[in-house]
């Protein structure tokens, strides 16, 4: 035998182990401590260990799901929302980098321009109509990572369930507008601020020289 | 014993008595196996079917997941698969079912009732020697527990007709180990008693009992032989850890792969019912039937240390106590035997045989021998 | 033929030519903005400068410079070649070029970028340049490096309309004036000039004027970056969803080649793109060429029709074949608008029924010298040639001889006369596209929705005669279905059986009469170096 072998000794059964009876014994002390247990959390007035936060206590682990819910983790991916310019207005530029980026193919969006005169006209155009189709959505998060501007996001927290039919599983601008996040905050975290915008730095062409 | 139609009146209310309240057990140990289950393994089980009434749910602690069970397997297409024998088909749940209803015949869950006596102290004066008597088990055949056991073998032909006329191979192959296994442990099962008859010196049921209640409890004077026959009746009910015949990892559902709801209900009831009645058997031969500790027919025996004090009681009350100590003791009998069934894992198909044939079968026929050797002397002196 | 070295590689020239435009047309591309092969040399942005070794009797031209020494700590006095812009350089036999290999080229073309994108806004999410432009391409395969300017960068007018085609964004335009030199040279009409110089310059439109006539989009086209935007494309799309497709115009005889941009998503054409050709459109077309893609959505005829009531198409097919084998005499319309192969089946129902052909059309519009010829149908040749005739008589001819028809078959909804109302009470099956020319749809009995020339392969014959060959860029819509297919189907259905089956069949006949286009390739008008990247995907 080569030197530094491990020689691991071949468990031997003992008639205890054999004869089943003691071992069956055992077993059910196991199962009767687990059960009397769960039966004085369960009989009435009897405390359950809190399954809605994230704990390790022994007892009853059942979560009663429509009534108890466990909140979601910060990261967790829900239903999409379009962030909010401070004025209100959606930040989306209409880039259709969240559509090209989607491997599901569920986002439309119908790009449109401000009219001349208006002082966003040329260094931003916006979503006439953005339509996400919640039903045929992944869920991947690649729109969040595509977007240039922080407009899209998906930290809502809402859980996308069952509703009456495939129609409302199309959500338009509108409704994405009006999600908040889980922090109930709606406003974008990158709000450039352009020629037309209070923060804007003020130089312009005519104003720079 | 009571003659004439009052005995017919009286089999009638037993058979009744005992058919719909096993059948009804039955729904009810789905319920207990759910939530004992659920309980063992840190879950709280089902507890969300519900019923409204006045604008109100009630859910009865789940109670009523059985009740739905039996709506839903009623209204579920029946179907009998193209290729199978039609007749063998249909009887087949019909067969695993009645067996283990008709064994109960024969279990006394009481001591027998003298209706003009209720109210005096057995064998006291004034009591009434002569007076007809009720039984409390439904056969008097002198049989007895080969009734029994003759009723426990044929509840291998619905798990063999299942298999064989669903025209399936796993259904073939579950029926295959469903009969194979139950006839192995039909032996142990009946060579573990014969050490009983041997003592009991009796194979009636209701005698045995009484030799009980003279003597001591089989399980004192038999252990070897209880243990036997414990392993071998969980066998026969073919439930975990002796669940090869419907091993869901290998055959899919085994022998009543091909059944739809309801005559799998029955199969499935079949065998709930089954765990009622070896639990019924198992207290009848091994934990003195109905007796409770220290109560003779009379009352209130405790003979401790050299003390006896007699608290005489009357014969209906001793009746009542004595039949609820039989329904407490099969109950606890039932729950020891769900526990071991979510307790340990399966058998692999081959352990079974081994446990069955070479080491079973064996202990039992030793047991036979030193219950001969220790009655020989025990007799002889 | 002589020939210089450009980075080791032999590149043959013609004597006179640039350096750039010799690799051009060996496909080999030096990066450049303002260079055009189709314009002249302006060799305003610096980005095609290479390095040039001198000749052996010559002496090279260096210029000091201070290098940065990692070493010392400090800078220290170095040379560098003087580089020469590849553009404005004559090529001469046995000249050494080195354009990728030289890292002096290499620091050059770093800090050009660096310095047009000093005052760039890189809005490149809402630019429809992106995905094309040359800013992009160059940034990562010659710079790659971050912005190092801090300053707030220069703001400009944005978003100006320059007219009724072209939006025009100050802060992303690079200066390199081959708008304007395509408005003085292809044009031939000074519309765009430039104002100011350095950061501050910008491009504006002559005074009093506007961006107008029929070829403003050519400016859009040539401009490398996104400074220039056609308002028909501007912020309908990104560029990387459409799919290019080789084709030729529809809009009149002269055929220019161009690629239809489509986006296979929507089944839909958004965009027109010059194809280049020497021999016919060079790299123009004009504004009614680029813009003929909206022929493959607007007013279109997708559903069948028999007197007006909506019917399935094979419902109207069957109609049309009662109509055409039915009795009284049967003219047989061809159309210059239709392909060299539709026009093939429906003589061949001709010559099988028996009957007249004659030819229909658009009426001619105002063409010029430049690209844009006064007949607007784009097959009339190959129409004529599938007859195999010099000429046929007109719609017009049809309405004086209608007495002797009862039975008329008509291929597009096209008609060069206005009134067509002698031709009611005929059996009229019309094959049609478009709602817009009411002439026909307003006689016809049978209408049978076709594909248009983007919805199918095809031939088309142009004035020059040069058979040129195009591609399907889209599934048919609603229920339409190629022409030659509904006339083969006609043609069975009424026993006057052509044989075809498959387009190849029909090409092969046209062939066999002498219309062959030559194949098309993959590579076919994919220029490395001019205008902007082709989307192909």
């Amino acid at each position: 035998m080569a030197a530094g072998t491990i020689v691991i000794k071949k468990p031997r059964r003992t008639a205890a182990d054999q004869s089943f009876v003691v071992e069956i014994v055992k077993g059910l002390g196991v199962t009767f401590k687990h059960f009397f247990k769960g039966l004085n959390q369960m009989r009435p007035g009897g405390v359950r260990p809190d399954v809605t936060k994230f704990n390790y206590e022994e007892g009853i682990a059942t979560l009663q799901y429509p009534e108890e819910k466990k909140p979601y983790a910060r990261r967790f991916r829900g239903v999409h929302r379009l962030t909010l310019r401070p004025n209100g207005d959606v930040r989306c530029t209409a880039c259709l980098m969240c559509s090209t980026a989607c491997p599901a193919q569920c986002i439309w969006i119908k790009p449109a321009e401000y009219p001349v005169g208006h002082a966003s006209r040329g260094h931003e155009r916006f979503p006439e109509e953005f339509v996400i189709d919640e039903l045929r959505c992944i869920f991947c998060g690649y729109c969040v990572e595509a977007c240039p501007v922080d407009a899209i996001r998906m930290d809502t927290g809402i859980h996308m369930t069952a509703l009456d039919d495939r129609g409302s599983f199309i959500f338009d601008k509108k409704k994405l507008m009006s999600h908040v996040s889980q922090d109930g905050d709606q406003l974008t975290a990158n709000s450039r601020p352009e020629p037309g915008d209070a923060e804007h730095s003020g130089i312009t062409r005519l104003k720079g020289h | 014993m009571i003659t004439g139609a009052t005995f017919w009146i009286a089999t009638a209310i037993k058979v009744f008595a005992i058919v719909f309240g096993l059948v009804n057990l039955g729904a009810l140990l789905l319920w207990v196996e759910r939530r004992q289950s659920a309980m063992i393994q840190d879950r709280m089980g089902p507890n969300r079917a519900s019923i409204k009434l006045f604008g109100k749910e009630f859910r009865v602690a789940g109670l009523l997941h059985s009740a739905a069970d039996g709506v839903k397997m009623l209204w579920k297409e029946d179907f009998v698969p193209p290729g199978a024998d039609k007749l063998l088909y249909q009887l087949a749940p019909v067969i695993s079912l009645v067996p283990p209803l008709t064994l109960f015949a024969v279990i006394p869950f009481g001591p027998s009732i003298y209706p003009d006596n209720l109210r005096r102290v057995f064998g006291s004066e004034g009591w009434n020697a002569a007076a007809s008597y009720i039984p409390l088990h439904i056969s008097m055949a002198d049989s007895g527990i080969l009734v029994v056991f003759a009723m426990a073998s044929s509840g291998v032909l619905g798990a063999a007709l299942a298999g064989s006329s669903s025209d399936n191979k796993f259904s073939l192959l579950g029926g295959l180990r469903a009969a194979s296994q139950m006839v192995s442990y039909e032996v142990t099962m009946g060579l573990s008693l014969v050490g009983s008859f041997m003592v009991y010196q009796t194979v009636r049921l209701e005698q045995m009992i009484q030799w009980q209640v003279d003597h001591a409890w089989g399980i004192f004077v038999q252990p070897l032989a209880f243990l036997l026959f414990f392993t071998a009746a969980v066998a026969e009910t073919k439930r975990v850890p002796f669940d090869a015949p419907e091993g869901e990892s290998e055959i899919v559902a085994g022998y009543f792969t091909e059944y739809q709801p309801m005559k799998m209900g029955m199969f499935a009831l079949g065998e709930l019912v089954e765990v009622m009645t070896s639990s019924a058997l198992i207290t009848t031969i091994f934990l003195g039937g109905w007796q409770f500790p220290f109560l003779k027919l009379d009352g209130f025996h405790f003979e401790l240390f050299g003390i006896a004090k007699p608290i005489y009681m009357s014969h209906l009350a001793v009746v009542i106590i004595s039949a609820i100590t039989f329904i407490v003791k099969v109950a606890l009998l039932v729950l020891l035997q769900m526990q071991i069934r979510w307790t340990l894992p399966r058998f692999r198909y081959d352990q079974i045989m081994k446990l069955g044939w070479r080491i079973l079968l064996p202990a039992s026929l030793i047991n036979i021998m030193l219950t001969g050797i220790v009655l020989l002397f025990v007799n002889a002196r | 033929m002589p020939t210089f070295k450009l980075d080791g590689k032999e590149i043959a020239f013609e004597k006179g030519e640039t350096i750039i435009k010799a690799a051009y047309k060996q496909g080999v591309e030096i990066p450049h903005y303002c260079w055009h092969p189709g314009l002249s040399v302006a060799a305003n942005c610096r980005m095609c400068l290479v390095e040039i070794e001198p000749a052996a009797n010559q002496r090279a031209m260096m210029l000091d410079v201070l290098v940065w020494d990692a070493q010392k700590k400090d800078y220290v006095v170095s040379k560098k070649p003087k580089l020469q812009p590849a553009c404005q350089m004559a090529a001469a036999e046995g000249m050494v070029v080195k354009s990728e290999t030289s890292e002096h080229v290499a620091l050059a073309r770093k800090n050009v970028q660096e310095f047009l994108l000093l005052n760039h806004p890189v809005d490149c999410p809402i630019c429809d340049q992106s995905g094309e432009c040359k800013l992009q391409d160059y940034y990562m395969s010659e710079q790659a490096t971050p912005k190092r300017m801090r300053d707030e960068p220069n703001h400009k007018p944005k978003g100006q309309v320059f007219g009724p085609t072209i939006v025009y964004d100050a802060e992303r335009c690079i200066a390199c004036t081959r708008c304007i030199r395509v408005c003085e040279e292809v044009i031939g009409d000074p519309m765009l000039d430039m104002r100011e110089r350095g950061n501050l310059y910008e491009i504006i439109t002559s005074p009093g004027r506007q961006l107008e006539g029929h070829y403003t989009m050519m400016t859009e086209w040539v401009c490398p970056v996104g400074a220039l935007t056609t308002s028909h494309w501007r912020h309908k799309g990104r560029v990387w969803l459409l799919k290019g497709t080789q084709s030729v115009c529809p809009g009149c005889a002269t055929g220019c080649n161009m690629w239809v941009d489509a986006d296979a998503r929507e089944n839909t054409a958004f965009r027109n793109r010059p194809r280049d050709n020497e021999a016919v459109n060079q790299y123009w077309m004009c504004d009614d060429g680029m813009l003929t893609y909206e022929r493959v959505y607007k007013h279109r005829v997708t559903t069948a029709k028999i007197d007006g009531e909506r019917e399935a198409t094979a419902k109207a097919i069957e109609e049309a074949s009662t109509i055409v084998a039915s009795k009284g005499g049967l003219a047989v319309v061809l159309s210059a608008q239709r392909s060299v192969e539709e026009n093939m089946v429906a003589v061949a129902i001709a010559k099988a029924a028996g009957a007249d052909l004659y030819l229909t059309g658009k009426a001619s519009w105002d063409g010029d010298k430049i690209l844009r010829n006064a007949d607007q149908n784009p097959n009339r040749a190959g129409a004529l040639k599938a007859a195999g005739v010099e000429s046929l008589p007109s719609v017009a001819d049809l309405v004086k001889k209608s007495s002797s028809y009862a039975n008329i078959l008509v291929l597009g909804e096209d008609a060069d006369v206005e009134d067509l109302g002698d031709l009611k009470g005929k059996k009229v099956v019309v094959l049609a596209t478009h709602e817009t020319s009411s002439s026909w749809l307003s006689v016809a009995n049978v209408v049978i929705p076709i594909a248009v020339w983007a919805e199918t392969d095809g031939t088309f014959v142009n004035a020059k005669g040069m058979a040129q060959a195009f591609k399907r860029a889209l599934a048919p819509r609603g229920e339409v279905i190629p022409a030659w297919e509904a006339l083969a189907k006609i043609a069975r259905q009424a026993g006057h059986d052509t044989g075809y089956t498959k387009l190849a069949e029909v090409r092969a006949a046209a062939a066999a009469k002498g219309i062959e286009a030559p194949a098309l390739k993959k590579q076919d008008g994919v220029a490395p170096a001019t205008g902007t990247p082709q989307s192909t995907v």
